[in-house]
């Protein structure tokens, strides 16, 4: 064999046996990962240590809360009475608080002598509930309750296995009361008047359904809203930047 | 003899000591490559005994078999059939084949020697 020849064969030969020691190595490796040999107590022993990370991890966060909490506190000392009050207005206004104040009260009875025999039940039909609180809340109304269901903006009138509910609760008793409170007395007068001349309680008998309208009353209270306001299509806006 | 061996010998330990390795999707390639290198060398050292070795013919077939092995076993994963069988299995038969004629004109060799020696 040539000099060069044989040059050549020891570099192939030593490139060759590189790729083998890579391939080697590459498989050795991926045996290494799957043989996990550590036993029962090993694992154990990790477990511990883990375990004992996260107990430590809590205490801190619990610490962080005790001292958020502490200055929450301070805070609220400090000026919290403003903002309270803030929320205050803000909570009644949203209906979340029971309000007192003058007012009309509706109240639909079953029409009786149009009521056929073996004609089971009364029906409110929620359209022209719906309809009624939007010709309240036109002529001025401040704060509206259904049979002692508090109406907010979110409240939902809907019909459901026959039965017409307000948030989920069944109009099922009769008289049922329809309190309304206005700022003043001028507006709970001019609510009177245009509730007098309304289309409202026609379409109530239509159902055969009576409605009959207080004078104005010095003082109506109307409980809060019950359960809780959900927002969903709600987001706070991101301040943008200058 | 002994040069192929030690060259051997040498890349193996460099290879272990840079402790180099392939992602494992590139594996099937290095090892297909592994194969057809291998293919080479043994090939090389039969037309040397068999004087028959040309330096170009080997350098050439080396690389040109690796990457054909390669490209093939490229092909294969892109169609979904496992193509690199087939370079496994033409570098495996001709591997035994080789190392087979390797033994023979060894062992006539061997032999030779032996007569010799008796003669002389």
């Amino acid at each position: 064999m040539k000099k060069k020849n044989k040059i050549m064969f020891f570099l192939i030969t030593i490139l060759a046996g590189f790729m083998l020691a890579i391939q080697f190595n590459t498989t050795h490796q991926e045996n290494n990962i799957t043989d996990d040999t550590s036993d029962l107590w090993e694992l154990r022993q990790q477990y511990l240590s883990e375990k004992e990370l996260e107990t430590y991890f809590h205490q801190q966060i619990r610490q962080s809360e005790d001292k958020i909490a502490q200055y929450e506190t301070e805070r609220h000392n400090r000026n919290g009475q403003v903002l309270q009050d803030t929320l205050n207005e803000l909570k009644k206004e949203a209906g979340l608080k029971e309000i007192s104040g003058p007012g009309i009260i509706l109240s639909i009875t079953p029409a009786y002598e149009y009521i056929t025999p073996g004609q089971s039940k009364v029906y409110i039909s929620p359209d022209v509930l719906r309809k009624l609180i939007n010709e309240l809340n036109m002529y001025g109304a401040k704060a509206i309750s259904i049979a002692d269901q508090r109406i907010i903006s979110t409240t939902t009138i809907r019909n459901i296995q026959g039965e017409t509910k307000v948030d989920g609760y069944p109009l099922r008793k009769f008289p049922l009361e329809i309190k309304i409170i206005a700022n003043d007395h001028e507006t709970v007068k001019k609510l009177y008047n245009q509730m007098q001349i309304s289309t409202v309680p026609d379409d109530f008998f239509i159902d055969n359904l009576k409605v009959s309208i207080s004078e104005p009353q010095e003082e109506i209270i109307i409980p809060a809203y019950s359960s809780s306001v959900s927002v969903n299509h709600m987001q706070t806006v991101k301040e943008e930047r200058k | 003899m002994w040069l192929p061996v030690l060259g051997l010998v040498i890349g193996i330990t460099l290879g272990l000591l840079t402790d180099m390795s392939v992602p494992h999707e590139y594996q099937n390639y290095l090892s297909i490559a592994v194969l057809a290198a291998l293919d080479t060398l043994i090939g090389g050292i039969r037309a040397q005994l068999q004087n028959l070795f040309n330096e170009k013919i080997f350098v050439s077939g080396f690389f040109f078999n690796i990457i054909l092995a390669a490209s093939l076993a490229f092909l294969g994963v892109h169609l979904g059939v496992d193509l690199y069988l087939a370079a496994v299995f033409a570098f495996g038969v001709r591997l035994f084949q080789n190392i087979a004629v390797i033994r023979r004109i060894l062992l006539t060799k061997w032999d030779q020697k032996r007569k010799n020696e008796k003669e002389s």
